[in-house]
């Protein structure tokens, strides 16, 4: 009855909400706040040009370098080159040389304007000698040596960002922030044994050229310990911190919302020189047959990695399950027999030196000399604090992470390669996937190099950001997050006092 | 004499007539292509990927025929699209005489696709002798048409209007019966262009609003109402108005600027069922964009929960929702998450058979 009574109001009302416009659904966005991010990095540079290619320590300075400097396009989540400081681009036939037009009116936070010769000095830094970046009336040319189809790839990730150098050194950007103050790890008052954590506040830049960002400050705290980030994050502290591969589980377990990277960490042996042949060649493969990469990444990494059998990984290149890495002890046994008694491996122990630090890829070195030890082979694990010593300039196996930082798998590769000690590089004409594909499997048939495990970045993100939205390969786009109670004060949360007395940092708990 | 007139006549309209024609296939053309209508054929560029790949097949030294496929598409790809390439690659064999068999004595051709950041891989595999034959063909991403999606299984109709890879920022339809297009409101580059779209997903007519001081944001929305021969478009710190009939006339003014404001979801959007009249409200859990989307609609005196509800699902986040001069429909915009376009919808209350 009662529907049949009000049923000359449906089309009334329905009329109504057609001249009212449109609804929207969402919760808007909102502005303002303090966006509090931990790094485990104990610093970061802040000039790209200083970057080391693929470490762990540039790819945490590149998450803050994002917030400072633009690039000249940007990939999107659908494969699609997006316009940033360019805002058209074109190539020849043979994409040796690229044209690109500069966005107009573009400032950096100073206020000061952006020309195409600070992008064009920017770029060439960047780029390096086998391109030649010259500044034009609207844009830049850029011509390359050889044949770059790639070229976006490369300018839309890595260190090729946008920047000007300033009379002091320092460098400015056209970014979403700017730097506010910096602050270096210190002693703590109250407790000199306990260090206060370096700290970079950055300010949003009201005139960013794509918009102001959501939040009104971004405060990055560096070298926070692992165990104290997850801490953090649960008690309110931390927003957005990262969460090492082994705490994963105990992080979901705990309830905190997880995001993790596509596979953007190989962790791999690679063999120095100074082994003679062609026992050198029976040594690496005795290595490569007795490594167990499954139980690495399953079980010492509680399956927050994947065993790898390639270089480059399958979400770079799309091809790298054609390799494979079995495991065959009964036949590394029999290679290791047949090694002269004198071969380092054989009748000496082979020093693996684990460049990286922390726990992790120390429990991933152990775990390497135990495979080892399992065909017959002799290695002495030496860590990162011995890096200075003889033992690490002597050793003869090196554990090492190298983290992609490229969009473009040649470049992936062609870095890889000029870190072999020959300096093999790359030919010229290798810039198609299949002859990629044959490169990286004679890499890979030399055994210089053996992959163990892939491993991806894992974020913890509390419920009140919204709308992080980051990239497969580690962009954390933080412009556009927003804070859903923008207003509340996290430094002042409840449970600070409690975490600075009962986690009080120590010096040797830094990873 | 009189046809002599005629050819005159002819002669004089004719090349302006003619020259105007084809400008204006040109202009239709220009436009057409900087977006996609929903029933074109956008396989093109994957039967020539299929065809390359043949061929670098058919060159393989050796190579012993019959060969038995093996097809293994992207886990990530949804059926229908692994579907579509197992045809087109069969199709490309069979053109380039490759002679495939289902015989499991004959060699194995494995052909996988894999889609990276920006290229969708295609790598053949096959064994001959001693040695493993690999090739591999790539397409960019971006070339590559949206896969179709499957239509949710509820009584409620849903119909793809309309799809653009830029922002598109609100749409509506026409008051006037007599048109049955829709107005779009385009974002690319920090400009706003109004288009009227024909029925037949076709652009009519694109009118750049060209707002002068319009502050650049990460949280571009606005609302676009239609009246008489034009409409106004409410942006963030601008009022437009504008006509379809001078285009060159476009007024804005400054507006209080609420982009920052922290304001609150106006009420839920309503349909009125076209059987008994009954009001349904149409719902969206508040929740992070996900690759799917989905709409409520319960009718009045139903809790969210009822079997009542109809649903209607979305590839990704509905950025608005607009109501139709048909009380029974409401126009959705969606930003599809798997291809990145932006669409509108159109959903309609119908009486269940």
């Amino acid at each position: 009855m009662r529907s049949t009574k009000l049923r000359w109001l449906a089309p009334i009302s329905a009329a109504l909400a057609f001249l009212a416009g449109s609804f929207s659904l969402s919760a808007a966005p909102r502005y303002g706040g303090t966006l509090h991010v931990q790094l485990r990095a104990s610093g970061v540079l802040l000039d790209p040009r200083e970057w080391t290619a693929a470490s762990l320590s540039a790819a945490e300075s590149q998450k803050v370098a994002s917030l400072l400097y633009d690039r000249l396009i940007s990939l999107d989540d659908y494969g699609k080159f997006q316009p940033a400081l360019a805002t058209e681009w074109t190539h020849d036939s043979a994409a040796k040389n690229w044209q690109f037009k500069l966005r107009a009116g573009v400032r950096f936070s100073d206020g000061s304007p952006l020309t195409p010769a600070h992008a064009a000095a920017a770029l060439q830094a960047t780029l390096g000698n086998n391109f030649e970046v010259s500044a034009t009336d609207t844009g830049l040319n850029i011509h390359a040596i050889h044949p770059v189809p790639d070229l976006l790839e490369q300018l839309a990730s890595g260190r090729n960002f946008i920047f000007r150098v300033q009379t002091d050194g320092t460098l400015l950007g056209t970014g979403p922030f700017f730097v506010a103050e910096s602050v270096a790890a210190a002693p703590l008052e109250a407790n000199p044994l306990a260090i206060k954590p370096a700290r970079i506040k950055l300010q949003a830049n009201e005139n960013c050229w794509a918009g102001r960002p959501f939040v009104d400050f971004v405060e990055v705290t560096l070298g926070e310990p692992a165990l104290r980030q997850l801490y953090d994050l649960q008690i309110g502290k931390a927003d957005i911190a990262e969460i090492a591969p082994d705490l994963v589980r105990k992080a979901r377990q705990e309830g905190i919302r997880t995001w993790s990277s596509a596979p953007l960490i190989l962790v791999a042996l690679r063999f120095d020189d100074g082994l003679t042949a062609p026992a050198a060649d029976q040594l690496r493969e005795a290595f490569g047959l007795a490594m167990d990469r499954d139980t690495m990444a399953n079980v010492l990494l509680q399956r927050q990695a994947q065993p790898a059998a390639a270089l480059l990984p399958h979400w770079l290149t799309g091809y790298a399950f054609l390799f494979e890495s079995p495991m065959n002890l009964e036949r590394a046994r029999e290679l290791r027999a047949s090694l002269p008694s004198g071969e380092a491996g054989a009748g000496q122990a082979l020093r693996l030196h684990v460049e990286p630090s922390g726990d992790l890829f120390k429990l991933l070195g152990e775990r390497v000399a135990v495979n080892a030890r399992q065909a017959n082979l002799m290695v002495q694990v030496t860590g990162p604090g011995n890096a200075s010593s003889a033992s690490a300039s002597a050793a003869g196996l090196r554990l090492f992470a190298w983290r992609y930082d490229s969009l473009s798998p040649r470049a992936n590769l062609e870095a890889m390669l000029r870190q072999m000690p020959d300096g093999t590089e790359l030919p010229a004409n290798a810039s198609d996937s299949e002859q990629l594909f044959a490169q990286e499997r004679r890499m890979l048939e030399e055994r210089r190099i053996l992959p163990l495990v892939v491993l991806p970045e894992y974020v913890g993100i509390r419920s009140s950001v919204r709308n992080w939205n980051a990239s497969a390969w580690g962009d954390w786009r933080l412009a556009d997050v927003w804070l859903e109670s923008p207003d509340r004060d996290h430094s002042k949360s409840a449970g600070e006092a409690q975490t600075q007395n009962s986690m009080a940092h120590n010096p040797g708990a830094k990873p | 004499m009189q046809s002599s007139a005629a050819t005159f006549r002819q002669n004089r309209w004719g090349r302006p007539v003619f020259l105007a024609a084809l400008m204006l296939i040109c202009v239709w053309t220009a436009c057409s292509s900087s977006s996609f209508f929903v029933f074109a054929d956008n396989d093109t560029p994957l039967r020539e990927t299929a065809r390359k790949l043949a061929e670098r097949i058919a060159a393989i030294p050796g190579l012993r025929e019959p060969l038995r496929l093996e097809w293994h598409p992207d886990e990530k790809w949804p059926e229908g699209e692994g579907a579509r390439w197992a045809e087109i690659l069969r199709d490309a064999f069979d053109r380039r005489a490759l002679q495939l068999s289902d015989d499991a004595a004959v060699p194995v051709l494995a052909v996988y696709a894999a889609e990276t950041q920006t290229q969708v891989v295609l790598t053949a595999k096959t064994h001959i002798g001693e040695r493993d034959e690999i090739r591999i063909i790539t397409i960019p991403r971006s070339s590559l048409p949206p896969a179709e999606l499957p239509v949710a299984p509820v009584r409620l109709e849903r119909e793809l209007l309309y799809e653009n890879p830029d922002r598109i920022l609100d749409a509506t339809s026409f008051p006037d019966a007599s048109d049955i297009g829709l107005a779009v409101l385009l974002y690319k580059n920090f400009e706003v262009t109004a288009i009227h779209v024909d029925a037949k997903g076709g652009i009519k007519q694109a009118l750049p609003l060209n707002v002068a001081g319009l502050k650049p944001t990460r949280d571009p929305h606005a609302d676009l109402t239609l009246h008489g021969t034009g409409g106004s478009v409410q942006l963030w710190g601008k009022q437009c108005d504008f006509s379809w009939e001078s285009p060159g006339d476009v007024k804005c003014r400054p507006e209080k600027l609420n982009a920052s404001s922290n304001s609150t979801s106006p009420d839920d959007a309503v349909l009125v069922s076209p059987c008994d009249e009954t009001n349904w409200t149409i719902t969206q859990p508040d929740s992070e964009p996900t690759v799917r989307a989905v709409l409520r609609l319960v009718p009045d005196g139903a809790t969210q929960g009822s079997s009542a509800t109809l649903t209607s699902e979305f590839p990704g986040p509905v950025l608005n929702i607009n109501p139709e001069p048909n009380p029974s429909g409401a126009l959705i915009v969606v930003r599809n998450l798997h291809t990145g376009n932006y669409e509108v919808h159109k959903i309609t209350l119908a009486c269940a058979d």
